[in-house]
């Protein structure tokens, strides 16, 4: 009996042993002052120092929690052959009923294609294919586009430097991104919610921009009812300017977006554009007769750009069927991806591009970003990137058969940066105008790694302030001493010298749990650490079975190590019970819960199992320890 | 120090004034709930945009109200959030725009709106409209998938009767505690919902010991009725309970005093969850088994009465 008595006391202060072993880089982390930080962190130890110590979730860290989705629409629409306009209205159609229910997206298209009687091999796959080959087909597209997105999410996270960032496959062909420590959300959410589609565009010639602007306003001035007297020259607003200012004066007004389309035109919700007020800034001497080219401005160069207020107004009208009609053959039209600053003004550029993309970025070998040096770049942030030799092949050959035109490098469909090609282009080549160099890096990962197979977007952000973190971190350190306090003081009261034997058991049950934490890497979050508070219930539940027990084992007169052996074996199975359906319904929160709350799961789990050790084996080890020295007459609970 | 020393109290004759208490509580809980058209979700359930601003000068609610009133988000709804100064301001999600759309925004608006102003943002969340409706079901099916779980440990660790009893507990619970919410207003999202679970095991712990002890009982007490049985175990588990009680009661009210406002709404589930979680086990756990027991024949048929011929 003695023997196993001193192999359980070594196993249980070494069980202590380790625990503490395991706590002390949190120890060392928490009290680290501030210069010792900076050394390690230059030696490159600190982030080691911080993965041995207890994980903290989102909520008490702050950073950022992005779920995002695979656009399905999109990518079964990019996958589909002789789109045509039957194609648009089902898809849309589609995509408006799949807002509403939660079938997927791919059911409710087959059963559309029903309804209209239409095979859906007219668009995917091949002749004949059935339809539910067809279904299947692109299931395993949507599949594998999501498996190399979040394969090149990882990459690019990995690329951007954040420390410790987490990225899940969810359920539902969704994505999670968590990046711990984050605050500034925006260039974490461009660089992952970026397509990065590159693409080399010619663009078309200026007589051509110049002509389509005056068949939209001729067109739109129909609408009005106006004739137009006289078509105004462009060209010559921009001889007035030398540098970049703006080109004449002009007496703008602000129009109501109404006056511009007629009464008839209904406001429809605004898709997202930042700057929307409802009026736009237009040349009262030309916005009678010629309601389009108002919109605009001309400047060097036959550039035209657009004030920022009137972008929406314009892309409502250039996305119009109708207008989209008056492109010359194989043109679109689009945005630049900077907004310009003159004179205390923001524009907008806008091109007229040929559609065909002469070159794209899957040619990439490699990217970087630099500084310019030349005349015109010099300090600015630029994207230098190589191209593999087919790339290097195909610039070479589009360069010299456009000698002299200008280019367009448009990614994600905005237009980066547009140049003349002054030479015969090569391998290597440079992305300039990008602004700040922070964009300029993002550009370079992105161009790295490649574009994302299928576009993607956010259906959940949660950020956390660190401020917020660290109150949280403070209120849930404070409620659990408080907590513990008073469950201590209580225990001492109520049940005497063996009140102090539970709290010992409390204490190192507390020490254990977060040892584990520590060790095994979980996640603590904010409702972990109520799980924590809870632990401290459930423990001293399991002691008072116990000793509620032992005392009713007294009364009837057993002895003192009788009673105690008594308590013990009775309570084992009531509190093994009792514990069992509490991480019965912790393992469902587990299953159907999200971060925090699957921290709390975790954490009552690894609690109660602790407790349950702490109770029946530590404190009964106590009680053994204390009564086997002398017998006993009287027991202090 | 003891509380009760061998306390003889009849609960199960009380029994009636049990049923009276629960169904008025259930009655009005759910009448609530009707009125209000369900239960109030959180932004977990509902999406939309929330952010919890802090300012660093003194502002009243009706202040800021009136600032964001000439901006785009006038509807918003606008309440304090915890100590002075700090607010919760919270946007429907809008038909059109996707959820990336809406917190950038938000935020566009409110830096406009506020500029000038000393402030901090300290949370910002967003949430598209059909992972509400994911949550929501998931939520739904995990408390259902739980209590199925029970019924079958129970049944198999007691009997069916018990389970049938410990279920009836447990409903009880979770349906008064959100009839609570429902009239006192609070807002139910995934944390909520995780303190429902919670509750669901801690009734189940008072259950279980009560339970343990009428099966220890039924064993030894052979010549009493079920009526004393059922009595006599309560009364034996009583001071457990009482304790246990209310040092978790007391914890958790800790955890509502200073575990800070993103707790307020799951320690207030727990606390109204180890109230009633503990009247539970008493006035509604083994009445059920007795009145059940009454109409079916009483104590013989009750397996765990019956002598085990292996042990």
């Amino acid at each position: 009996m003695k023997n196993k008595g001193i192999i359980k006391t070594i196993i249980i202060i070494g069980l202590l042993c380790w625990a503490l072993y395991a706590l002390y880089p949190t120890y060392k982390y928490l009290t680290l002052p501030a210069e010792k930080r900076t050394e390690l962190e230059k030696q490159g130890k600190l982030v080691s120092l911080i993965n041995e110590s207890i994980h903290l979730g989102l909520d008490l860290q702050g950073g950022i929690r992005l779920v995002y989705e695979v656009d399905l629409p999109k990518l079964v629409e990019q996958l589909a052959e002789n789109k045509d306009e039957k194609l648009d209205e089902i898809l849309n159609r589609t995509r408006e009923k799949m807002n509403i229910s939660t079938r997927g997206f791919l059911t409710i298209l087959q059963e559309e294609f029903e309804k209209e009687n239409i095979p859906m091999n007219r668009y995917w796959g091949e002749r004949g294919d059935s339809e539910s080959r067809i279904i299947n087909y692109l299931d395993d597209e949507a599949e594998n586009a999501m498996t190399r997105s979040l394969h090149k999410l990882r990459n690019r996270v990995d690329q951007f430097g954040v420390s410790e960032p987490n990225l899940q496959r969810l359920r539902d062909r969704r994505i999670l991104i968590e990046l711990p420590g984050l605050s500034d959300p925006g260039m974490a959410k461009e660089l992952i919610g970026r397509t990065a589609l590159l693409e080399f565009k010619m663009l078309a010639p200026a007589e051509e921009f110049t002509q389509l602007i005056q068949d939209i306003d001729q067109k739109l001035a129909r609408e009005k009812g106006v004739e137009q007297t006289d078509t105004v020259d462009t060209t010559e607003s921009a001889q007035k300017d030398t540098a970049e200012t703006e080109t004449r004066e002009s007496e703008d007004e602000v129009v109501s977006v109404n006056e511009l389309f007629g009464e008839s035109e209904k406001l429809e919700p605004d898709t997202g554009d930042v700057a929307e007020d409802s009026t736009v800034l237009v040349d009262k001497q030309i916005f009678e007769e010629h309601p389009f080219l108002a919109l605009l401005r001309t400047g060097q160069g036959g550039r035209v750009v657009v004030p920022v207020n009137n972008v929406r107004a314009v892309s409502r009208i250039i996305e119009r069927e109708d207008i989209q009609e008056l492109y010359p053959e194989n043109t679109e039209l689009a945005w630049g991806s900077d907004t310009d600053q003159i004179a205390d003004k923001s524009y907008k550029r806008l091109y007229l591009l040929k559609e065909k993309a002469e070159l794209t970025g899957k040619y990439i070998k490699d990217a970087d970003v630099g500084i310019g040096n030349q005349m015109q770049t010099a300090g600015s942030a630029l994207v230098n990137f190589t191209l593999d030799r087919t790339g290097a092949r195909i610039i070479r050959r589009v360069s010299s058969a456009n000698l002299h035109k200008m280019m367009a490098i448009v990614l994600d469909n905005k237009v980066v940066s547009a140049a003349e090609i002054q030479s015969k282009l090569g391998a290597s080549n440079q992305i300039t105008g990008i602004g700040s160099m922070d964009r300029a890096k993002m550009i370079a990962i992105v161009l790295r790694v490649g574009a994302l197979d299928a576009p993607i977007h956010v259906v959940e952000e949660r950020r956390v302030g660190p401020s917020l973190g660290k109150d949280s971190i403070n209120q849930g350190k404070w409620s659990a001493l408080i907590g513990i306090g008073l469950v201590i003081i209580f225990m001492i009261i109520y049940y005497k010298g063996s009140g102090l034997i539970a709290n010992t058991a409390l204490i190192l049950n507390l020490i254990l749990l977060m040892a584990v934490l520590a060790q095994f890497g979980f996640t603590l979050t904010l409702p972990g650490v109520a799980g924590i508070v809870l632990t401290i219930g459930m423990a001293v539940d399991a002691n008072v079975l116990v000793f509620e027990r032992i005392r009713e084992e007294l009364d009837t007169g057993k002895t003192v190590r009788a009673a105690i052996d008594a308590g013990y074996s009775r309570a084992f199975i009531t509190i093994l019970d009792a514990n069992l359906t509490t991480l019965l319904t912790a393992l469902v929160l587990y299953q159907f819960g999200t971060g925090p709350v699957r921290g709390f799961a975790v954490t009552l789990s690894i609690g109660i199992l602790a407790s349950m050790f702490t109770v029946l084996v530590v404190t009964r080890h106590i009680f053994y320890f204390v009564t086997s020295r002398r017998t006993l007459t009287k027991l202090s609970i | 120090m003891r509380l009760f020393k061998n306390p003889s109290i009849d609960f199960l004759s009380k029994r009636r004034i049990g049923y009276i208490i629960s169904i008025t509580l259930i009655v009005l809980g759910i009448g609530s709930l009707i009125i209000k058209g369900g239960p109030n979700y959180g932004i977990d359930f509902k999406g939309g945009t929330s952010v919890v601003i802090r300012f660093f000068e003194d502002i009243t609610t009706s202040q800021l109200r009136n600032v964001l009133s000439s901006s785009e988000i006038s509807n918003a709804e606008i309440k304090s959030f915890g100590p002075r100064n700090e607010f919760l301001i919270y946007i429907e999600q809008q038909r059109g725009i996707s959820a990336a759309q809406m917190a950038e925004k938000v935020q566009t608006i409110i830096d406009k709106s506020l500029t000038g102003m000393d402030y901090e943002i300290r949370k910002v969340e967003t949430i598209g409209p059909k992972i509400g409706k994911k949550l929501r079901n998931s939520a739904i099916w995990a408390i259902l998938i739980a209590l199925l779980l029970i019924l079958i440990y129970i049944g198999i660790r007691f009997e069916l009767l018990f389970a049938v009893g410990a279920i009836m507990a447990l409903f009880h619970d979770v349906l008064i505690t959100l009839g609570i919410f429902s009239l006192l207003n609070f807002e139910i999202s995934i944390k909520e919902i995780a303190a429902f679970l919670t509750i669901v095991g801690y009734s189940l712990n008072d259950t279980i010991v009560v339970y343990d002890r009428v099966r220890e009982n039924l064993k030894v007490l052979r010549r009493e009725d079920l009526f004393n049985v059922l009595n006599k175990s309560i009364n034996q588990c009583l001071s457990r309970t009482v304790v246990t009680s209310v040092t978790t009661f007391i914890v958790v009210l800790i955890l509502f005093l200073f575990g800070g406002e993103v707790l307020k709404g799951f320690s207030f589930a727990m606390l109204v969850g180890v109230v009633v979680g503990t009247y539970s086990s008493i006035f509604v756990a083994s009445p059920v088994i007795y009145e059940w027991q009454k109409k079916h024949g009483g104590k013989r048929k009750l397996k765990m009465a019956k002598r085990k011929r292996k042990r």
